[in-house]
Order: structure tokens, then sequence, then C-alpha cells
């Protein structure tokens, strides 16, 4: 007789297992970055092997992919972007932009650490990170998924306001509308 | 310099007709000192009477030592092949420069970057005042005097680096316990 | 009593049969071309687990009724037109609700999953939603004239409108419609390629200038039941198209398990081979605009319908 969290578990893995396995990833282009992706994709590291694949709107993604610098305009529209992504939901930081700012780090519009406004699941380090660390970096993923430690869209959720108001002080003039997700 | 012909002729025709200073900095580049009221008036005659249809660029520099901006006008002509560059100081303060985009529609596009980036005015200028920047209320930010650490430091969230202040070779290799490669010893910052 | 039992152990057998073949032929697709593209690939079960996580997704948004509708009236459409395609010519097993006459209905029946899609992709409000679907029926009309065109000539030519008939034909005969009008099967041949959606005539769901066109507002459980209902679909048209030209499968005298074990195996080397088709032509080819597409499905083929349909005539 299989009881109540035994047969959780195996719900649990088997939704995990799909999930990391399929990985539908919206590129958001931005930087330098954006020209790692064909090379990542295409026939010499061919991502498609790991079951990720480009997705084309953010309401079919999984995975939000930064490729790069983030001017403040462009954190906007990154917001955007992934309030309307469907949990689960996954954000790779790709480059030393998205960490510490990389080589724009006084720049007077960009932002210098991207976990401060959005969650972010893995960072990829490089500058730029080659395909290898690319991949390297959704294996990475895969695994977190799998072991059920990536839900950072329920962290957002849960600390909206906090992230909020990091978003508001950058972005002044907020003219956007309210995701009901 | 009896290479450099078309462009000397280039600079006398100009500087006698308008009683200017410059000089011929090499072959196809000639460049001429205006003051700001006649810039407009030198560039419609080079336009319609020497044959420099094109602008190819507008850029300004902030010399804050003098207090002035500079604005260097760069036009092209294909028929001479010359690049000539009219450049312009005006004052640091209230900065404000004749519109040309009716002799040029491109030059729409430079005026409104400057006056985003420099705060220079340009009267009768058609467009919004956002034009990379968006929602900015602080000091123009080319401008020299605009500090852009301090106010990137006050206003995005630095990471803080890390403390053994070391060469990265040398944190990874005693992290994973691997020897550091020869060519990276001399990057080594321990005395 | 005993019958209707069989019939509807064999529509729940035949609907799980599309939906798995449907399926498992997208991967082997996607599977192949990364091999053309010199490409390792995803393994050929990967749809299935693409179909998976988008069950397992959460949707937090909605876009009215008929954005709810659209992916219900997808697969409801799909499973409708699948239980009129005899499976095997004549088993009991796989009954299909066939009459005389409906070859005429599933004409009507087959643009009936792209309608639900179209009033879906409109109530989202997406402007590439529109743009996709004003494409997507555009195309439709191009392919629409040969399909039918040949089908006409297949119904002159045998005085019946019934796919269970004209499949009774080839196997009594012995000559497959293929070879019986050479010209209508051709006219079909190309118009499939249309059908499929595959490069060039893919433009209606391009991802880099529409956003996946249609589609685009749809994620999770939508996406997921709409994908199913496009792989019970694929299976359909190739079916369909094994049982009116390529003398379709199974012998209606034999009824024993391995009977139907061999049917079902020709049914499988005829479907594939004929879904490679269209893959094939996609590989070598870049994508139509709308008006190139309509241009070609209005050109050869649909002369080589008109002369099926003389063919048939005379």
């Amino acid at each position: 007789m299989i009881n109540d969290k035994d047969s959780q578990k195996i719900v649990d893995f088997i939704q995990n297992f799909a999930r990391k396995q399929s990985l539908f990833v919206m590129a958001y282009g931005t930087g330098c970055g954006a020209i790692e992706i064909p090379a990542t994709m295409t026939s010499r590291y061919d991502a498609e092997r790991f079951g990720i694949r480009g997705a084309a709107t953010p309401r079919q993604a999984d995975v939000l992919l930064i490729t790069g610098y983030l001017a403040t305009k462009t954190l906007k529209r990154v917001i955007r972007v992934y309030e309307q992504m469907q949990e689960p939901k996954y954000v790779i930081g790709f480059g030393s932009c998205t960490i510490n700012g990389g080589m724009y780090f006084d720049s007077y519009n960009t932002i210098n650490a991207l976990e401060q406004y959005i969650p972010v699941d893995v960072y990829i380090n490089g500058c730029m990170p080659r395909p290898e660390s690319v991949i390297s970096g959704f294996v990475k993923l895969q695994e977190l998924i799998q072991q059920g430690k990536a839900d950072n869209g329920k962290k957002y959720r849960e600390n909206l306001e906090w992230y909020r108001a990091n978003q508001k002080k950058i972005i002044k003039n907020w003219k956007m509308p309210d995701y009901n997700w | 310099m009896t290479e450099l012909i078309k462009e000397q002729h280039l600079l006398d025709t100009i500087t006698n007709t308008f009683k200017l200073k410059g000089r011929v900095i090499r072959d196809r580049r000639v460049e001429v000192f205006a003051d700001k009221e006649l810039v407009s008036s030198i560039l419609l005659f080079a336009k319609n009477q020497q044959g420099f249809i094109h602008l190819a660029h507008m850029t300004c520099i902030d010399w804050i030592d003098e207090n002035k901006f500079e604005l260097i006008y760069t036009i092209w002509s294909p028929v001479e092949k010359i690049h000539l560059f009219v450049k312009t100081k005006i004052d640091r303060e209230n900065p404000e420069m004749e519109n040309i985009d009716s002799i040029w529609d491109q030059a729409n596009t430079y005026e409104r970057e400057m006056r985003e980036m420099f705060g220079i005015q340009f009267p009768g200028l058609i467009g919004e005042q956002d034009f990379v920047l968006e929602d900015w209320d602080e000091m123009p930010p080319m401008r020299k005097d605009f500090d852009t650490a301090k106010y990137a430091s006050e206003t995005y969230f630095q990471r803080p680096g890390r403390e053994d202040a070391k060469d990265v070779r040398e944190t990874i290799s005693e992290r994973s316990g691997t020897k550091v490669p020869d060519f990276a010893k001399k990057y080594s910052r321990e005395k | 009593m005993e019958d209707l039992g069989l019939k509807i152990f064999g529509a729940i057998l035949t609907t799980i049969l599309g939906f798995v073949v449907g399926m498992t032929y997208g991967g082997i697709v996607r599977k192949l071309t990364a091999r053309v593209q010199n490409r390792y690939g995803p393994p050929f079960y990967q749809n299935f687990l693409d179909l998976l996580k988008l069950q397992f997704k959460k949707t937090n948004i909605a876009h009215g009724f008929m954005g709810h509708m659209a992916p219900v009236w997808i697969i409801i459409a799909a499973v409708t037109v699948l239980m009129f395609i005899p499976i095997l010519n004549g088993h009991l097993w796989f009954p299909n609700l066939s009459f005389h006459g409906d070859l005429i209905f599933l004409l009507y029946m087959m643009v009936f999953g792209s309608l639900g899609m179209a009033l879906g992709a409109g109530q989202t409000g997406n402007p590439n939603s529109a743009i996709g679907v004003t494409r997507g029926l555009s195309q439709m009309v191009g392919y629409e004239i040969p399909f039918v065109l040949s089908l006409v000539a297949l119904m002159i030519q045998y005085k019946t409108t019934s796919v269970q008939d004209l499949t009774q034909i080839q196997h009594e005969t012995g000559v497959w419609l293929a070879v019986a009008n050479p010209f209508a099967f051709l006219a079909a041949l190309m118009a499939s390629l249309g059908m499929f959606r595959y490069s060039p005539f893919d433009i209606v769901g391009a991802p880099a200038e529409l956003a996946s066109g249609p589609v685009s507002e749809f994620g999770g459980k939508y996406l997921g039941t709409m994908m199913s209902g496009g792989a019970i679909f694929s299976f359909i048209k190739l079916t369909l198209y094994v049982h009116l030209f390529l003398g379709g499968a199974g012998n209606p005298e034999k009824t024993g398990i391995i009977a139907i074990l061999i049917g079902l195996g020709i049914l499988l080397i005829k479907t594939f081979i004929l879904y490679m088709v269209p893959v094939f032509y996609g590989w070598i080819n870049p994508r139509y605009r709308t008006e190139q597409a309509i241009r070609y499905f209005w050109g050869w083929p649909t002369a080589l319908g008109i002369i099926g349909v003389l063919w048939a005539v005379y």
C-alpha cells in the first residue's frame, strides 16, 4: 500500500524529470551575449539534445536567459517579460555583466546585480562564456530542477514588495500593467 | 605640399569668404574654426557652393577647463572627396546652439542626442525630450562634472569583491587544488 | 450490445493510436532534421516530455471564453474526424462511423480545427496571432483547391463519396488509386505539403517573425492540448491519404490478431513514407511568403487537379 507521501514523491519525481528534460528558452538577447546563443543551439554544440529549445513568446517559455548587460530601460522590459512567463520559471544570468556589472560596473545606466531585481537561479560567469559554459549552466539548472530547488517564481511572488521597491528605485516612471499571476 | 592643392584651395575659399582661421590636417581632411553665429552660414555655403552635400557626423566635446563645449560638424563632399570639419566653441553655462535640421534632416538625431547627453539646447528642435535615456532627471550624463562612478555606486547595488584580492587564477587554484599555470604567474598580485 | 462495447473499445484504441503515432512521428522528424543539420538531436520521445512538462505548467492568465475553448475545440475536432477515418479496412475494432458521403463530411470537418484556433487566437488580442491567423487561412484557401479537386476526381471516377468504398475498390481490383488516377494523386500530394506546415509553408507560425503566430498567447496546458490535437490531425491526414490513394491497410476477410498487427504495420510504413514527403521538401526549401505559397498552390497543383478531374470524366 502506497501512502500519500510516497505517491507525492513519485509524482514530484516525474514532474521534475519532465520539467528538466524540456526547457523552452526565451533568450533575451541584450549585449554581446546574444551571439553565443546561435553557436550553442546549432550543430557544433547542439543544445537541443538536452531538450533545450527556443521559445518565441514568454507565455510558452520556462527559462529566461539574459545574455549581458541590462540598461535601466532594458530592465523594464525584462521585468515585463519575466512577469508574463508562467510558473515554474527560471532565470539564467549570463556573463559578468549580470553578476557584477562587468566592464560597465560604473556606468550611469546599467544595473550591476541582476538578482536584486528578479530572482536568478544560475549565473554563468565569463566575458563572454563559451557555449560549453552555457551548456554546463543549463545542466546545473537541470540538477536544481531535479532536486526541486528551483522555485524562484514562488520566491518572487512572496517577496514581491521587496523586488518592486528595488525595481522602482531605478525605474522612476512606472507605467506598467499589474499582472494577476 | 603639392599634393594638397585641392584641400588648400578649399580652405582658402572658405577662410577668405568668412574671414576665419583653419588648417589642412592631411590629405582629404580640412578643418575651420568659426564663431557660433557663423556656423549655419558656413554649412549652407559649403553645401550649396562647394558640393558638401552630406552631413557625416555631429559631435560635442566638453572642455571643462576652458568652460566651453566644442561642437564639431563633419561634412563630406563626394566630388572633392574631402571631409570638412567645422568647429565652434560655445559657453558651458546655458549652452544654446542654432538648430540646423532644416539643412540636413539627419541633424535632428544628433541634436537630440546632444540635448540629452550634454544639455545643449537647440531652439525649434522637434522630438521628444527623451532620446536614449528614460526618465532621466539628473545632470546630463556625458558632462565631465557628472561623477558616473559615484552615481552608479549610489543607485545600483554593488557586489562586494573577493576579500583576498588575489589574481583570480590563484583563487581558483586554491579552491580546486590545481597548480597555477606558468604563464599566469606574472599576473600575481602577491609581492 | 456487444457490438457497441467493441465499438467504444475500438474508438478509444483509435484515439490512443492516433495520438501516439502522431507524437512519435513528430519526434522522429525532429531527430531526423537534427541529423540532416549535422546535430545529434533530441531523443525521439522528446515530444512526449514536452507535452508532459506543458501539462505540469501552471496557467494564471485568462483571455476570455474562446481563449479557453480553442484547444478543447481543436482536440474535439481531431477526435471527431478520427472517428470517421477507417484505420484498418473494414475491421470491427476500428469501426469508424463511416457512412455514404463521409468524404464530403471530412472535407468540412478537417477545417474545423483551424477554425477553432482562429477564433481562440482572435480573442487573445495579440497582433501576432491575428496576422498568423490571416496567413494561415489564406494558405488554407491555397491548398484546399487542389485537394478538393483531387477528391472530386476520385468521386467522379468511382461514383462514390465513401472512403470505405474507395479502399474496398482498391482492395478488390488490386490497383492503387495513385496509379489509377496519377494526376489527382500528385495534386493531393502537393496540397499535403501545405497541410503539414513544414517549411517552406511554415509562415503561419514563423517564430522569429510572428512570435509563433496564432499560439503566441497560449502556453502550458493550452499549448499542450493544441500539440496533441495537431499530432492527431497529422495522423488523420496521413491515414486518409493512405486509404484514398495508397491501397489502404488491412484485409477485411481476415480478422485475427496477427492480421491486425500486419495491417497496422503496413499502415505505419505507408504513413511514414508519406509523411517524409513534406519533411524532405521542407529540408531543402526556405520559407515562402503567403502570396508565394498561394501562387504555388494555384499553379501546378491546381492544374494537375483539373487534369485529374478531366481524366476521371473521360
